[in-house]
């Protein structure tokens, strides 16, 4: 069974709505734009540091945060791992996007194929680890991690690139990202 | 005048950066250890909200996720993981316009002669004019002034603001 990035990220954001959410650099961004969500945060450049960022927005706002990463950006950076890893009270959940290539700059083969990315999280620290490679799977693993979220959670998700062209890239607006998103999580008073 | 008796100590340059820091508001704390911080990390793990970070670029991610929360972090490093960090900051925090402080020990310039950081100690300030981010050396006597004037910048004008740090401006010996 496949699924391609796109089904991936619609699954998800079906499966946890409304969640603070941030989404690597390149297509998986673009694709997640399309929605133009206020609790989305497109991170178009600063590639390897969708985890940290999330893991800065779960550390001080409290809030389940979903980030969904790729595999390209994971082996670029894995350190934000470590932080996260280490902090069994995180509220966060971290989604690969794994389809073995570097999509947005062409298709080239990523270097990961020998790498046990759930390994690298469990090293880390990470009590909660998947793999999923279906629509079924992801979902069904996403709806009872969330049920009871009791520790940071790494879902590496099988996917195929996909073959229908990408979406356009994010707007050139990127304070307007920061604002929309800012005002999203403050507190509720 | 600040006097000294038998029991009391002039404050530290380092005492009054962490008061002026913590005074104005200033947190979560995020740092790569460093030999020039080392006595202001030090007060900031037994008195602050400080993570200790691996890797100088991921605190700056770590940070701007927590400025997105509304928060006014603060990132500490050395000019050496400045340099790993100016990715971070070139294209998410100044593009996005993340409000965050930076706190950037100066290896390389005096009285540090390390061969291996001069590069670094030359190019410090070139990079952050060019990133556009406005900065001031931090002194102990300065701090409570110019922590007042970096909580603006961050909290009211929304920008990301440095501090840099003489090598000797704490207790470190080249």
């Amino acid at each position: 069974m496949t699924m391609t990035k796109t089904a991936a990220v619609a699954v998800a954001l079906a499966t946890a709505p409304g969640l603070p959410t941030v989404f690597t650099t390149g297509f998986i961004s673009r694709i997640g734009a399309v929605s133009a969500q206020r609790n989305h945060f497109y991170m178009t450049g600063s590639m390897g540091l969708a985890l940290s960022l999330g893991t800065g927005i779960a550390l001080s706002s409290g809030r389940t945060t979903l980030v969904v990463d790729g595999d390209g950006s994971l082996l670029m950076n894995p350190v934000g791992l470590i932080m996260a890893g280490a902090r069994q009270d995180l509220p966060l959940i971290q989604l690969v996007l794994d389809d073995g290539v570097y999509d947005s700059t062409g298709g080239q083969c990523s270097p990961g194929r020998s790498v046990d990315l759930p390994a690298w999280a469990r090293a880390c620290g990470f009590s909660r680890t998947h793999t999923v490679d279906s629509e079924e799977g992801l979902e069904k693993t996403l709806r009872s991690e969330l049920e009871n979220l009791g520790a940071p959670v790494f879902v590496h998700c099988l996917v195929t690139a996909d073959t229908t062209p990408p979406p356009p890239r994010v707007t050139d607006h990127l304070e307007g990202i920061t604002a929309r998103f800012s005002e999203f999580l403050q507190p509720q008073t | 005048m600040p006097h000294e008796t038998g029991t009391e100590r002039p404050t530290s340059s380092e005492s009054a950066v962490y008061e002026g820091l913590t005074a104005n508001g200033f947190g979560p704390f995020f740092g790569t250890p460093c030999g020039v911080l080392a006595p202001l990390l030090s007060l900031l793990e037994t008195g602050a909200d400080y993570h200790v970070v691996a890797r100088e670029d991921n605190a700056v991610g770590v940070a701007a996720g927590a400025s997105l929360a509304g928060a006014a972090p603060v990132v500490l490093m050395q000019n050496s993981g400045f340099g790993q960090s100016v990715n971070a900051l070139a294209s998410l925090v100044v593009p996005y316009r993340i409000p965050m402080l930076l706190v950037v020990s100066m290896r390389g310039t005096p009285p540090d002669t390390t061969t291996e950081n001069l590069p670094m100690g030359r190019l410090t300030e070139p990079v952050l004019e060019g990133l556009g981010i406005d900065y001031e050396y931090l002194t102990g006597e300065g701090a409570a002034r110019q922590m007042e004037l970096a909580g603006s910048v961050v909290k009211e004008k929304r920008q990301p603001f440095a501090f840099l740090i003489r090598p000797d401006e704490f207790a470190w010996k080249a």
